[in-house]
């Protein structure tokens, strides 16, 4: 071939020397790679530096992200995808996939026997220890039966090549493994941003898999087989995966729902929607074994639902994976998968994996310690980094401190071959680099054998030198291609059969979280508008006041600061006895209006409550969504970053997030139809609107002042409330505190009226769901009426009246406020009616075991 | 000899449960020597559902859920149990329960008898077991050594706890970790019987714990206060070639007629008398009653 490898792979192995998927220690290139090496050639090195920009721009713009705990960049790290992937022929994959497929079902068949007869013990298959002291193994799940073909419906396994040039076991993971949705939009993306590098590959698509997938979910129904009720259970919007929770609950359909949406009542589990209780028949669990019900496993759990074990007992639900499957993510079973696979199944493994010693024999155990410094050394029971000890990298103190352990409790170890597994050309800085790889594959039950996606995800190593591949520090994925000689149909979107079909679902189905977040995007969303408009109008007066040395200015300001205070109730503020100092130095007061996200009522506080109910909700946004929300983050980012706090600085800033809010609303409005709960966003968005409208005019209007000052305050209200020209076009007059009244409370027709918010609101609030066993009108809709009936009721001339001591209107006041209590009893109402799970979940006996 | 208990567990919930589930571990065991006669457990407010199953270590629980507000939960069992221990073998009866040593016992532990395969979860660590340090380890080798006896040694450590620790009901609860009692020697009959526990599974022994009841006699002259006693824990260890054989460190005797066998496990975490999940936003308060007499036949 043509392929010019000195350029792509200058210096290639400059620092290392390892096993490599294409370059060969002779410098020949592995002919599986040439078509894409020429692609890559062809789109050349400079212009594979603006795809990978693309790639990222792209995984940005889609909102894929990754949360990693304690990181600095913030909970949303973008998701890496790597331009160049990673593949393996057809030829060599038939025997991985064969090799997955034994395993997943010998692992089946671990589970079924370690749950049932264990046999595999009693027949010294598997030394006992290894099962009884794994933490893994869950003396509630002993006996369950489950309705299904298999007890482990997805398996998941990482996958390295060894240095026999074969792949080899890793890991298992089975009880909620996680990747399938990043590979699925790693493909996507790449697809998209490099069509180029496909050209004249022929790569195998997942498209059957993930109909599989949906298949095997709607086959794990126990009951109601025809119609089940499938939801997907999220530890929530903190989880690191919980991009590809709310991306697979797009994708299949299903109700994205965390512990709290579900309830076990009557030996049954169901999910609280807005109308009633919905039957669940099938659970796909990103939750592990043991925070899945905190009646019985572990009880400090929020992510659970109490009772759901008894419930899996009684067959009338099933869990995907079920739950205990963790037992299976055991490195102390890696030494007897081979007697395992001959005792079940007379068959050797097919896929090697690393040599390993548990140290519960004597024998190995022995072995193992007088070679400690060659070892890998894991506890049989423990994934993470710090129960892996890398010995060759050890202290002389730390090898005797692990020796104790391990002889303390032999049986808790494990001792693996430290394996120099292949790197693949990863594209870093404009070149290619040799990366640590790892493949994640995944199979599924599908009747009576498994169904392997053709391909997976792969992750390599953040650097060069690294030796560990992982997601948690922050690596690198590709896109994982299985590439066949045959050409394929080019790649389809992915389709549901008809069968698969489930019933639609309405408004009556949303979870109450669900609702309860919209409800609360409404609010948030509708208070940082008001509250970044208000405080835009203050800071304008204020740089105008800078060129006008009349009191009324000042006096002005001073009213607009206390109001300002009152509005977005952030007291003492310029309200109080101690408020000279803030005063004197307003726009030191104004910005912690603006920047304090400790304070409440701030505009940085709003904005973050309003993105925690928004990012929970991500399973429902459209792309443009995520686009605008990440241009609000990265606006406020930079602001921040900048720290130019000046009025004209902060000016801008306010202008440019009242821009993205108010497109941020018109996106909501097309992307979300009502029945998906648009209808509670709206009841909160107009809900806040009409309280902040409330207490505005409680500040600016109540107060009977002199007239100049009267004159500004009105022009700051309507200002405020982006109604100064509507009040020019409707009056045509000079600004009147009457005028002012009857367009902001009482105008019939104009949306931004009181009057108007409150009939939406009652309108909406008749849209919501009943249930049946509620009275005819809900306390709700009484609420919400007699505000309704009581904004009719007002007069204009009662209103606008004074006082006795003509200071006040004080009439207008307590209108205005017996209105607002009613919207806020309102409010309540609507939690107490909709949102039942506000109850917190709290143990009998305070017992928090380390399970 | 016949009792009769009863033994209620109130919860007095400040603003109201909604809505409950719990797991109740209070049905006597029926086994020999004990013989449970007749059993009655009464839940206030009526559950709306209740069933009755044998946990992984043959524990009756009971669970049960109530689905409407309430303020007070009240579970009451009653029991009459005829007791008698003479029917269960008896150590000094065996020469070799009685002289197996350390040693031989650990190579006993070794097969692949289905007896001794159920009796090895025993020796590993447990939910409250966890860690156990070189301290414990050294306090439990006093009395364990390679040739001697096994139940000398556990007769002896059940004699060192009682006489070295302390009983004290305000220096721990449910959830004090087995260290602290270690370090400061102080606690109550769960503590004990958790210290005792670790010390043998240091050794490679199994271990157990037994929750139960105990009668307390008053003292000459007077009469019994109903409410006067309470649950009870000690804990029992597998001699091969025996069985298991019960100690009670707080008490410093071999359980006779006075015992009375709820539940065993691997430590309380396993046998809690009752344990739930409420819906509530307040707090609660706890109240346990328990009176045991010879029953009034």
């Amino acid at each position: 071939m043509i392929l010019d490898s000195n350029i792509l792979f200058q210096n290639y192995f400059s620092d290392t020397k390892n096993y490599d998927e294409v370059l060969k220690s002779n410098m020949s290139i592995n002919p599986n790679w040439e078509n894409l090496l020429e692609n890559i050639n062809q789109i050349g090195l400079k212009e594979l530096i603006n795809k990978q920009s693309d790639v990222n721009w792209l995984m940005d713009e889609n909102g894929v992200t990754y949360n990693v705990y304690n990181d600095p960049k913030g909970m949303h790290r973008s998701w890496n995808l790597n331009v160049v992937p990673f593949l393996i022929h057809e030829s060599e994959w038939k025997t991985i996939e064969k090799g997955i497929i034994q395993r997943a079902e010998i692992l089946n068949l671990v589970l079924k026997d370690i749950y049932g007869k264990r046999e595999l013990i009693k027949k010294g298959v598997v030394p006992h220890e290894v099962i009884f002291a794994h933490r893994g193994f869950l003396r509630q799940c002993d006996q369950i039966q489950y309705k299904t073909s298999k007890n482990l419906l997805i398996h998941s396994a990482d996958l390295s090549r060894g240095p026999d040039g074969r792949m080899w076991v890793v890991n298992d993971r089975t009880q909620a493994p996680s990747g399938m949705g990043y590979a699925l939009e790693n493909r996507n993306a790449l697809n998209r941003a490099v069509p180029d590098i496909f050209k004249n590959i022929n790569i195998h698509h997942s498209s059957s898999f993930f109909y599989n997938f949906n298949q095997m979910l709607i086959d794990a129904a126990p009951n109601n087989r025809n119609n089940p009720n499938i939801v997907i259970l999220t530890p929530g919007p903190l989880n690191e995966t919980y991009f590809e929770h709310s991306y697979l609950s797009s994708f299949l359909g299903y109700p994205l729902v965390t512990g709290n949406d579900l309830v076990v009542r009557n030996g049954k589990v169901w999910m609280k929607t807005l109308k009633e209780l919905k039957q669940v028949d099938v659970i796909l669990r990103r939750v592990d074994d043991i925070y899945m019900d905190p009646l019985e496993l572990r009880e400090d759990s929020y992510l659970g639902v109490a009772g759901l074990l008894d419930v899996v007992r009684n067959q009338n639900v099933a869990i995907v994976n079920p739950i205990g499957s963790g037992i299976l993510e055991n490195s102390g079973i890696i030494p007897f998968m081979n007697a395992i696979s001959k005792y079940f199944l007379n068959e050797d493994l097919i896929l090697p994996q690393i040599a390993s010693w548990w140290c519960g024999q004597e024998k190995e155990r022995h072995y193992v310690l007088s070679n400690l410094a060659n070892f890998v050394v894991k506890r049989i029971d423990r994934s993470n980094r710090e129960s892996l000890f890398f010995c060759e990298f050890l202290s002389t103190a730390q090898l005797e401190k692990l020796k104790n352990e391990i002889l303390a409790n032999p049986y808790h170890f494990v001792a693996q071959e430290k394996i120099s597994f292949s790197t693949a050309p990863d594209f870093v800085n404009g070149r290619l680099e040799p990366r640590k790889m790892m493949c994640r594959t995944f199979a599924i039950a599908k009747k009576d054998t498994y169904h392997v996606m053709p391909g997976g995800l792969v992750r390599v190593a953040p650097e060069r030198e690294n030796l560990h591949v992982s997601n948690q520090r922050g690596g690198v994925s590709k896109d994982f291609w299985i590439i066949t000689d045959h050409p394929q149909s080019s790649i389809q979107n992915y389709a549901w059969d008809n069968s698969c079909k489930i019933s639609i679902s309405n408004i009556n189905d949303l979870p109450s979280n669900t609702a309860e977040n919209l409800y609360w995007s409404g609010r948030y969303l509708g208070r940082a508008i008001v509250t970044a408009r208000f405080i835009r109008m203050v800071l304008n007066q204020m740089s105008n006041s800078q060129f006008s040395v009349q009191k009324t200015e000042s006096e002005n300001l001073h009213f607009l600061f206390q109001s300002l205070t009152s509005i977005t109730y952030t007291y003492p503020g310029f309200v109080g006895e101690e408020n000279e100092e803030a005063l004197k130095n307003p726009l030191k007061e104004i910005l912690s209006v603006v920047m304090d996200e400790k304070r409440l009522g701030t505009l940085a506080q709003t904005l973050n409550s309003f993105n925690n109910s928004y990012y929970s909700l991500r399973n429902l946004w459209s792309k443009d969504m995520w686009r605008v929300f990440d241009g609000i983050q990265k606006i406020w980012g930079r602001f921040i970053d900048e720290k130019n706090y000046a009025p004209t600085d902060i000016i801008k800033l306010l202008d440019r997030i009242i821009t993205r809010l108010i497109a941020f609303m018109g996106l909501i409005e097309e992307s979300i139809l009502v029945d998906q709960g648009l209808l509670l966003y709206f009841i909160g968005l107009q809900t806040e609107q009409a309280m902040m409208t409330i207490s505005k005019c409680r500040s600016l209007l109540v107060f009977n002042l002199e007239e100049h000052l009267q004159y500004d305050i009105l022009e700051s209200l309507l200002t405020s409330h982006e109604s100064l020209n509507i009040y020019r076009y409707s009056y045509r007059s000079y600004l009147s505190v009457e005028n002012v009244i009857n367009l902001i409370l009482l105008d019939k027709d104009y949306p931004k009226s009181l009057t108007y918010q409150l009939k939406r609101i009652q309108k909406d609030i008749d849209r919501l769901p009943h249930s049946k066993n509620t009275a005819a009108i809900t306390e709700c809709q009484r609420l919400v009426n007699e505000a309704n009936l009581k904004i009719e009721s007002l007069n204009i001339s009662k209103l606008i009246a004074l006082n006795g001591d003509n200071t006040l209107r004080e009439n207008l006041d307590n209108e205005l406020s017996d209105l607002g209590d009613l919207l806020h009893e309102m409010s309540l109402s609507i939690s107490d009616t909709y949102f039942n799970h506000t109850y917190q979940q709290t143990q009998l006996v305070n017992q928090n075991f380390p399970l | 000899m016949v009792f009769q208990i009863s033994h209620t567990t109130s919860y007095l919930y400040e603003s109201g449960v909604t809505f409950c589930h719990n797991i109740a571990t209070l049905k006597p065991k029926d086994m020999v020597g004990q013989k449970l006669l007749d059993y009655h457990l009464d839940i206030s407010p009526t559950p709306s559902e209740i069933s009755e199953k044998l946990d992984f270590f043959g524990n009756t629980v009971t669970r049960f859920s109530i689905q409407k507000y309430h303020n007070e939960l009240k579970v009451t069992t009653n029991s009459i149990i005829e007791r008698n221990f003479s029917l269960q073998p008896n150590i000094h009866d065996s020469v070799v329960g009685n002289t197996i040593t350390l040693t031989q016992a650990l190579l006993e532990l070794k097969s692949y008898d289905e007896e001794i395969l159920d009796v090895r979860q025993f020796t590993l660590e447990s939910i409250l077991i966890a860690r156990i340090t070189p301290e414990i380890k050294a306090y439990a080798e006093v009395s364990f050594k390679p040739n001697r006896p096994i139940f000398e040694a556990a007769f002896e450590l059940m004699q060192r706890i009682y006489t070295e620790f302390e009983f004290d009901p305000e220096f721990t609860n449910v959830a004090t970790p087995i260290h602290d009692v270690m370090k400061e020697k102080k606690g109550v009959c769960q503590d004990f019987a958790q210290i005792a526990i670790a010390c043998v599974r240091s050794v490679g022994l199994p271990a157990r714990y037994v929750s139960g009841y105990i009668e307390t006699l008053p003292p000459p002259g007077k009469e019994k206060l109903i409410g006067a006693d309470a649950s009870h824990a000690w804990f029992s260890i597998y001699i091969p070639k025996f069985g298991w054989i019960d100690f009670d460190p707080t008490n410093n005797q071999i359980p006779k007629n006075q015992h009375i066998t709820v539940a065993w496990g691997r430590d309380y975490y396993d046998v809690p008398p009752l344990k739930g999940v409420i819906y509530s936003t307040g707090k609660n308060k706890m109240k346990v009653a328990v009176d045991i007499r010879p029953a009034t036949v």
